[in-house]
């Protein structure tokens, strides 16, 4: 019984699952193999987060139009998100995947039952929260307002679980090193000429740099404290930006396979 | 960048359906040209920085190598110390050689006269007396010393190889490192890189500054190691020691329990009767005016009844054992010898290891002594 009801309710996730498996292949493959898919990969990435984001930042623009102006006022469609918001969006999220993607590159086997146990909770998360929601927001608007109320925790949660990994796995012993030594040793040098190979080495030099500067701090060596801010600041702010990027890419996926129904349901009817 | 756009459609047919073109359009638009953008800049920098730069400093030069010069440099250097312990052991072992043997000659020539001495008719009734008085071993040890080591000057010839070890040693060092300097020198300077005024950031090898080092590491281990010769490690250098050691042979043991023996057989009562006698003769010395009338009579007849059965041993006893005692005290110093020998080359071996260890961490730094890992959380080495 219990198994007949999972069945469906797991092949409804296929789009959320074949996004999973591209990003972990991706991230997995070989040097040539990244670099030709680099593109197609950045661009799905991109518009997935971009549905997200585009999504929410919709959603709270009629929220705001909704209280300041007339119903029948024109500024509702001028004001409701055009050319500058998707651009702004897109931008944003372009760079938001890259940074997703690079890291994504970087990481560790062992951190992706993290990534993988992350999208499975976001999907329980959120059948428990539209559960919850059902009887206080309007029908029409239950997926969106669920996905926006879904992202800050389940990010957050997230995060924290990504820094605590990286506290826990073993990373190169930095102490005593100076910055320029440690770059010198420990960054990948023969990693081909390529974009992504750059941004993957740029990736790292932060990567080790945080290291070093924590590594440091921890045993008490004589670091002025913005180099401790520093190296802190950097593992959440790469670990957070990460796992908002992760998320908002999940819920994205959910958002594209919903909106178009909703989107042809709003021209239907605007178009008398 | 052809395969990339290539395969581009695939995953877009895959992601939308007709329709979705409205809402891929721009994302298209937008990822397309920043990547174009970001290609760009990458190319731009990477045609701007050129590939790096190595700095050496070697025999007093500051030398510009591109990497693949540099990765030449460094295999020459491998290479170059690589047999730096052999040239620095064939310098130095004949060296060692000619001090060793000139220090140890006034003692091989010693032996005969120490050995004429032993089997002397004095030296044999000495003995005697001591056997019959007590500590032989000790006296004859102390004869040993004063009489061979003593006169040969070894301690001295010792004391002085010993100082004059490690400055050998640091002037041969020195001479090997700067033949290895100016060979690299000469051969890396008509291959420099033109590197731009200003540009600060290169990975810099101070080798003269490294070689400097590794003298100071070779030199104070062999200090150590010389220290150890001289102080209680082999006890080689102290001439007491030495003296023990070549009273330790195994003709001089035998001879010794020939005496021994002779004590045995000669009882308790004779050994007391020698004693007074014997501290009787002492008292007076036979030269002196009432030498025999000092002497008892049973004194004087048990050494005449001695000297009348036991002087024929004596003499078959020198003629069958002196050729084997003297081959047995120079063997020994000819083992002596060659353990100082042996000592001193692996001084001479730890010396060259420094210099080579410390030329191998500085031409590949990766191999620091130094935990793999670091874990911040669930250290499991605390």
């Amino acid at each position: 019984m219990a198994k007949r009801s999972m069945l469906p309710r797991l092949s409804r996730h296929w789009p959320l699952a074949l996004v999973l498996l591209m990003l972990l292949l991706w991230s997995l493959a070989g040097r040539g193999l990244a670099d030709a898919l680099f593109l197609p990969v950045w661009v799905v990435a991109t518009q997935l987060i971009v549905a997200g984001s585009l999504e929410a930042a919709r959603l709270q623009r009629r929220a705001w139009l909704d209280q300041y102006l007339f119903d029948d006022s024109p500024w509702h469609r001028w004001l409701r998100g055009g050319l500058v918001m998707v651009l702004r969006h897109q931008l944003v999220g372009a760079l938001l995947a890259l940074v997703l993607l690079v890291k994504l590159r970087l990481l560790p086997l062992v951190a992706w039952p993290l990534l993988l146990a992350g999208a499975a909770g976001l999907v329980l998360a959120r059948q428990w929260m539209r559960r919850r929601l059902a009887r206080h927001v309007i029908g029409e608007r239950l997926p969106a307002v669920t996905r926006r109320l879904l992202v800050p925790p389940v990010a957050g949660l997230l995060a924290l679980v990504l820094v605590v990994a990286a506290f826990w796995l073993p990373q190169p012993w930095l102490v005593g090193l100076g910055w320029e030594e440690a770059i010198a040793d420990h960054l990948p040098g023969d990693e081909g000429g390529s974009l992504l190979a750059f941004f993957e080495r740029l990736a790292a030099s932060a990567e080790v740099t945080q290291y070093w500067a924590m590594q440091n701090a921890m045993e008490r060596l004589l670091l002025g404290p913005l180099m401790t801010l520093l190296g802190w600041l950097l593992l959440l702010l790469t670990q957070g930006v990460v796992a908002w990027a992760y998320v908002r890419l999940l819920v994205g996926v959910d958002a594209l396979r919903r909106e178009r129904p909703a989107v042809t349901r709003r021209h239907r009817e605007e178009s008398p | 960048m052809t395969a990339s756009r290539a395969s581009l459609p695939d995953s877009r047919e895959r992601r939308c359906l007709p329709g979705g073109w409205r809402r891929w359009m721009p994302t298209l638009l937008v990822v397309a040209p920043l990547l174009l953008l970001l290609e760009g800049g990458h190319r731009w920098l990477e045609s701007r920085s050129q590939a790096p730069l190595f700095r050496v400093i070697v025999a007093g030069e500051s030398l510009t190598l591109d990497a693949e010069t540099h990765a030449a440099f460094s295999r020459d250097l491998a290479a170059l110390t690589d047999d730096a312990r052999g040239r620095l052991a064939a310098r130095m072992t004949p060296w060692v050689e000619a001090r060793l043997a000139a220090a140890f000659a006034p003692l091989e020539a010693a032996v005969p006269g120490y050995l004429d001495w032993y089997f002397s008719a004095t030296g044999s009734y000495t003995r005697l007396g001591v056997a019959l008085v007590g500590d032989l071993d000790g006296w004859l040890d102390e004869q040993l010393h004063s009489r061979l080591v003593e006169p040969s000057g070894i301690e001295a010839a010792l004391a002085e190889l010993q100082a004059d070890y490690p400055r050998r040693l640091a002037r041969e060092q020195q001479r090997l490192t700067d033949a290895l300097a100016t060979t690299l020198q000469a051969r890396y300077a008509p291959r420099q890189a033109d590197a731009e005024e200003g540009d600060g950031a290169l990975a810099a090898l101070d080798l003269d500054g490294v070689l400097q080092r590794s003298l100071h590491d070779g030199l104070d281990r062999s200090r150590w190691n010389v220290a150890a010769v001289g102080g209680g490690g082999a006890g080689l250098l102290a001439g007491r020691a030495m003296a023990a050691r070549l009273g330790s042979t195994t003709a001089v043991q035998g001879s010794r329990m020939v005496v021994r023996s002779l004590t045995a057989r000669l009882g308790a009562g004779t050994a007391r009767a020698l004693l007074g006698g014997g501290a009787a003769a002492a008292a007076s010395a036979p030269t002196g005016p009432g030498a025999l009338v000092a002497g008892t009579v049973t004194t004087a007849a048990t050494l005449a009844g001695i000297a009348g059965s036991e002087f024929a041993l004596l003499k078959a006893q020198k003629a069958l054992q002196r050729p084997a005692m003297q081959a047995q005290l120079q063997e020994e110093l000819a083992r002596t010898r060659a353990a100082m020998a042996l000592t001193l080359e692996a001084s001479t071996a730890g010396a060259a290891r420094a210099l080579e260890e410390r030329l191998a961490r500085a031409a590949s730094p990766e191999e620091v002594q130094t935990p793999e890992t670091y874990r911040i959380l669930g250290r499991r080495d605390e």
